[in-house]
């Protein structure tokens, strides 16, 4: 029974370990494990001012959990809130009507979906 | 005079109407600006993403005037690329000077400026033009141009500080010291942008722009 117990417990926190580490992490807001993850690949970005302009006007939206903008790599991470979707258009025109281009974007299932 | 503030508002509205975005829409700056001719303050609000308005007042230390005006900052094109930005403004306003040197006391006179500025940047390094000419009235008639290129020593993620080393070199054909060469540091981080030189000729400069 002891030898049952430790088992189920290493599988068990390795599980947890595994879904923690694959939470992608945002500078504003939280990502929600049971959310859309939406990443933006974005032309334009190359100052804080651009950075910020995208993290204000994403982050007023209500489907938007947490964002993060990286100039290293040219992306926008959105975070989506459980059951919310934000379409493809609706993301462009964001992205485009702050003043950046958009190049592709990517959606992911949610981390407790993997 | 007259004849002068229509043609930049018509200039002004032409633009506006094929104008890109300047800021986000909804977003607020507040600024302040000190070279060698002037201290300046500006508060403006983007309404849309296609141009911004606001209040703009000056101070011109050698000729002792102020000018309040209603500003509007149009980005009229933007070229984006994977790692590098250029933009293309129109920058104009209209208001009221003010002096009280010699003859001119207590005096106010309708004022309109305009002008364009263009920049382009990467990551690394920074190029920009901006011009404006000023009609105040009998108080003043100017012209200014700067032009600014500008490198940063490191290269660092969104939310740290960002550091850059530029030169200002401003030409105003009718001044005294008609080049002023101002060697300068920009600080950058998140939503505020501080800059700080000295001149050749040892004036300061001081820049200060907040985002909201």
């Amino acid at each position: 029974m002891k030898k049952l117990i430790v088992t189920f417990l290493i599988i068990f926190l390795s599980n947890f370990n595994v879904i923690a580490s694959d939470l992608p992490s945002v500078k504003v807001g939280e990502v929600d494990p049971n959310g859309e993850v939406v990443t933006v690949k974005a032309f334009g970005l190359v100052c804080d001012f651009c950075a910020n302009a995208i993290e204000k006007v994403f982050m007023r939206k209500d489907e938007v959990s947490g964002i993060d903008v990286s100039l290293d790599k040219h992306h926008i991470l959105i975070a989506l809130k459980e059951g919310k979707q934000l379409a493809d258009e609706e993301i462009t025109k964001l992205v485009t009507d702050s003043g950046y281009d958009i190049k592709e974007i990517n959606r992911s299932r949610s981390v407790a979906e993997q | 005079m007259l004849f002068r503030i229509i043609l930049l508002l018509i200039i002004s509205a032409t633009i506006q109407a094929h104008a890109r975005p300047v800021s986000y829409p909804g977003g607020w700056t507040v600024s302040t600006f000190n070279d060698a001719d002037r201290y300046s303050g500006f508060i403006h609000y983007s309404p849309t993403a296609f141009y911004s308005i606001g209040y703009h007042v000056e101070y011109w230390r050698d000729r002792d005037y102020q000018i309040h005006a209603l500003h509007i900052n149009n980005l009229i094109k933007r070229w984006n690329a994977e790692a590098s930005q250029g933009n293309f403004y129109l920058m104009s306003g209209i208001g009221f000077a003010h002096s009280d040197e010699g003859d001119f006391d207590n005096r106010a006179e309708l004022a309109a400026y305009g002008g364009i500025a263009a920049d382009w940047e990467t990551r690394k390094v920074f190029f920009s033009y901006a011009n404006r000419y000023t009609d105040a009235g009998n108080i003043a008639d100017s012209f200014r141009q700067k032009a600014r290129f500008g490198f940063a020593p490191y290269v660092t993620e969104y939310g740290n500080w960002h550091t850059w080393l530029m030169m200002e070199v401003r030409h105003a054909p009718e001044s005294k010291d008609q080049f002023v060469a101002t060697p300068l540091v920009r600080l950058f981080k998140g939503a505020d942008l501080f800059e700080a030189g000295v001149s050749d000729q040892g004036d300061v400069l001081f820049n200060f722009v907040h985002r909201f």
